[in-house]
């Protein structure tokens, strides 16, 4: 029991470092970036571009006939403070129709999901890519002259934790024996095998903004 | 129990982190992109694997009419990297030959498919030295059919009437029958073995000269089907066939400290036996890695019943488990539950005993059902465990905290360093029946530690732990 109580000692005491924040991640740096944050209406809205996420593959990708998804999450954190004050989440769509040859774009935000059809792929580019005046939180969640700062991860084509199971469960699939009762994956010290990693998103970034505060009116 | 509901608890309540929330993404829209029919598929790429392999384990096939944001198409890619058989997959679409009608692409990067599962070696006291491999093809003439094979050799040692053992396993399967949900597999089996059994001393006491071992022999026959109920989830059906054949001693005794003598049980007909047994068998795997696991679960479960009705010479049932299940805490750590448990019923023969080794992490595990070790367990809680080597009733509960080491490289994925422990326990049902005490207190328990580290690398994984030296060389 006592060693129960260590591990549970040591999980608590591992809890502090995770990641409860939208800033931390093992494998992708967070970059700054500069963005416009703007108050209307009773709402904090941001201006941004996010088209860093394309390299040449992945625009291309654009023109295949296959779905391409954006995911982008956004937090609003009070400068020092652990716990978001808000949180968005928006998915980017894009289909080619290579036989209308056009561009069929879906968005998806705050304000509901739309749709729209563009003939060019840089015109369906900056659709994906623009951030314009988006609503990240209430103005009465962020004080007057506190610092806040935003940080957003996004994500092109994500893959799911149901699927990247799937692709690794032959792993531990058995081959044609039954529940070994001494085996396991592990337990022979080492498996060797060509093992290529299935990452979670074509590719990710990770970006911080500069501070901002509502000037008192 | 008690204690770890609120350890469960705990770690619930620190998964649920804000982050939780960024997975409420927009439901897919079914009417999203183009209708589309796909007139053709061609495979390119492909230099050992064929075609048809590639082709059936789509889930989308050429007529089908579809919208090009369908999560067919999304997921065909992994469908395929999910055979185990490409490095990398790339899908393309053109223009077929009317309006709407596409032409799919599937260009394959194939890998080797040749996996070193297991290797064993180690020494005891009771076989001073012992090597073993078991390697898998898994895409046998880029079929996709699974052969794998293990042998194993062990030394004998100086306990009396020891030989030096081996065995050796063969298995075949195909785990979709022409790209069915619905699979077959077969293996066939060879023991030459010598098992020990304790004659004198004390429990605690694994010198040689406290063990008498007696020689066998077994030929198994396993066949089966499969059946994948979902992308995680696999039932099995399985029929065994096993001929024994056994030197046991007249009347094996064991000479207590008392000075009394008692009967050993070898739980084995004298001579020629068999067992014909079937088994059903359920293994749900949600962890999206397995690996270095930071979320999901694992529940694997078995039950045979094996019968003189059907043939044999055993009338037995039994029944294992075992559960697994993760916690993120953050992205860099995580805490894991595991638990193992069985039970056996009836007259079993002593092979389908639950030993020693298959609970106690900290003991040789047997290997292609040899027994290689008759060292016994710590003792660590003064339960009584020294004297547990078979048993009817048994299993483990643990817990593991694991947390991230490496940073990703191009070529070593990822590590993490672990430290875990818990108990196990292991008796018969006689013991636990003619008990004088609460079933708590009369069960053998004991504390089993481990501490190590893990590697996922592009060459396979790796894992060197405190448990898996202590299996190989018993201190």
């Amino acid at each position: 029991m006592r060693l129960l109580s260590v591990v549970v000692a040591l999980a608590v005491l591992a809890a502090p470092a995770a990641t409860a924040r939208g800033d931390e991640d093992d494998d992708v740096a967070q970059k700054s970036q500069k963005m416009k944050f703007t108050e209307k209406d009773g709402e904090i809205l941001v201006t941004t571009k996010i088209n860093k996420l394309f390299d040449s593959a992945a625009y291309e990708a654009i023109g295949s006939g296959f779905e391409s998804t954006i995911l982008i999450r956004i937090w609003v954190y009070k400068k020092g403070g652990s716990d978001p004050v808000a949180f968005t989440v928006l998915q980017r769509k894009v289909i080619y129709d290579m036989w209308d040859e056009v561009y069929e774009i879906q968005l998806d935000g705050p304000d509901g999901r739309s749709k729209q059809k563009v003939k060019y792929r840089a015109e369906a580019l900056k659709l994906l890519t623009r951030i314009d005046a988006l609503p990240i939180a209430d103005a009465g969640d962020l004080a007057y002259e506190e610092h806040h700062y935003l940080t957003t991860v996004v994500e092109l084509n994500p893959v799911s934790e149901e699927t990247l199971a799937e692709v690794r469960r032959w792993l531990t699939k058995g081959g044609g024996g039954g529940l070994d009762r001494g085996g396991g994956l592990f337990g022979s010290m080492v498996s060797v095998f060509v093992n290529p990693k299935i990452s979670d998103a074509d590719r990710v970034m990770r970006l911080k903004s500069q501070p901002f505060y509502r000037p008192t009116p | 129990m008690k204690l770890l509901a609120v350890l469960a608890a705990v770690v619930t309540a620190l998964a649920v982190a804000p982050e939780a929330r960024a997975q409420d993404v927009p439901a897919d829209d079914p009417d999203f992109g183009p209708v589309i029919v796909i007139e053709d598929i061609e495979v390119v790429g492909n230099r050992s694997t064929q075609a048809d392999v590639i082709v059936r384990a789509l889930p989308l096939e050429i007529g089908d009419a579809l919208r090009a944001g369908d999560k067919r198409l999304r997921d065909a890619r992994f469908k395929l990297l999910a055979l185990g058989f490409f490095r990398d997959v790339t899908l393309g679409l053109r223009k077929g030959q009317e309006r709407g009608r596409v032409v799919l692409t599937v260009t394959v990067v194939e890998r080797g498919t040749v996996v070193l599962n297991r290797l064993w070696f180690g020494t005891s006291v009771s076989s001073p030295y012992w090597f073993g491999v078991d390697v898998a093809e898994r895409n046998l003439l880029g079929t996709g059919l699974s052969l794998v094979g293990g042998a194993i050799y062990a030394g004998s040692g100086d306990v009396e009437g020891s030989r030096d053992q081996w065995a050796a396993r063969l298995r075949i399967a195909d785990p979709a029958l022409l790209g069915t949900p619905y699979g077959i597999r077969g293996s066939i089996g060879w023991i030459h073995g010598s098992e020990p059994f304790r004659v004198a001393g004390e429990p605690a006491d694994d010198r040689a000269r406290n063990f008498e071992a007696f020689s066998y022999q077994r030929i198994t026959a396993r066949g089966g089907v499969t059946w994948d109920a979902s992308a995680f989830t696999t039932f099995a059906l399985e029929a065994r066939l096993e001929a024994i054949d056994v030197d046991v001693p007249t009347s094996p005794t064991r000479a207590l400290e008392d000075g009394r003598v008692s009967a050993v049980d070898l739980h084995l007909r004298p001579g020629s036996s068999e067992v014909v047994s079937v088994q059903v068998s359920l293994d749900r795997d949600s962890r999206p890695d397995p690996v270095l696991p930071r979320s999901g679960s694992r529940f694997a479960a078995q039950a045979e019943l094996g019968s003189t009705l059907l043939g044999g010479s055993y009338d037995f049932a039994s029944v294992d488990t075992r559960y697994e299940r993760w916690w993120p805490i953050g992205k860099a750590a995580a805490l894991g539950l595991r638990l193992k448990g069985g039970v056996v019923l009836g007259d079993p023969p002593r092979f389908d005993l639950i030993h020693v080794g298959d609970v106690d992490p900290l003991l040789t595990s047997r290997a292609l059902g040899l027994t290689l070790s008759a060292a016994s367990p710590g003792d660590l809680l003064d339960t009584g465990t020294a004297e547990a080597s078979y048993g009817e009733v048994g299993g483990s509960v643990g817990v593991e905290y694991a947390r991230h080491l490496f940073t990703r490289t191009s070529l070593i994925y990822g590590g993490d360093w672990f430290v875990g422990g818990g108990l196990w326990a292991l008796s018969s049902r006689d013991d636990l029946a003619l008990r004088d005490a609460s079933v708590w207190r009369s069960l053998p328990v004991d504390l089993f530690l481990d501490a190590g580290l893990r590697l996922d690398t592009g060459l396979g994984v790796f894992e060197l732990t405190i448990a898996n030296a202590l299996g190989r060389v018993p201190l």
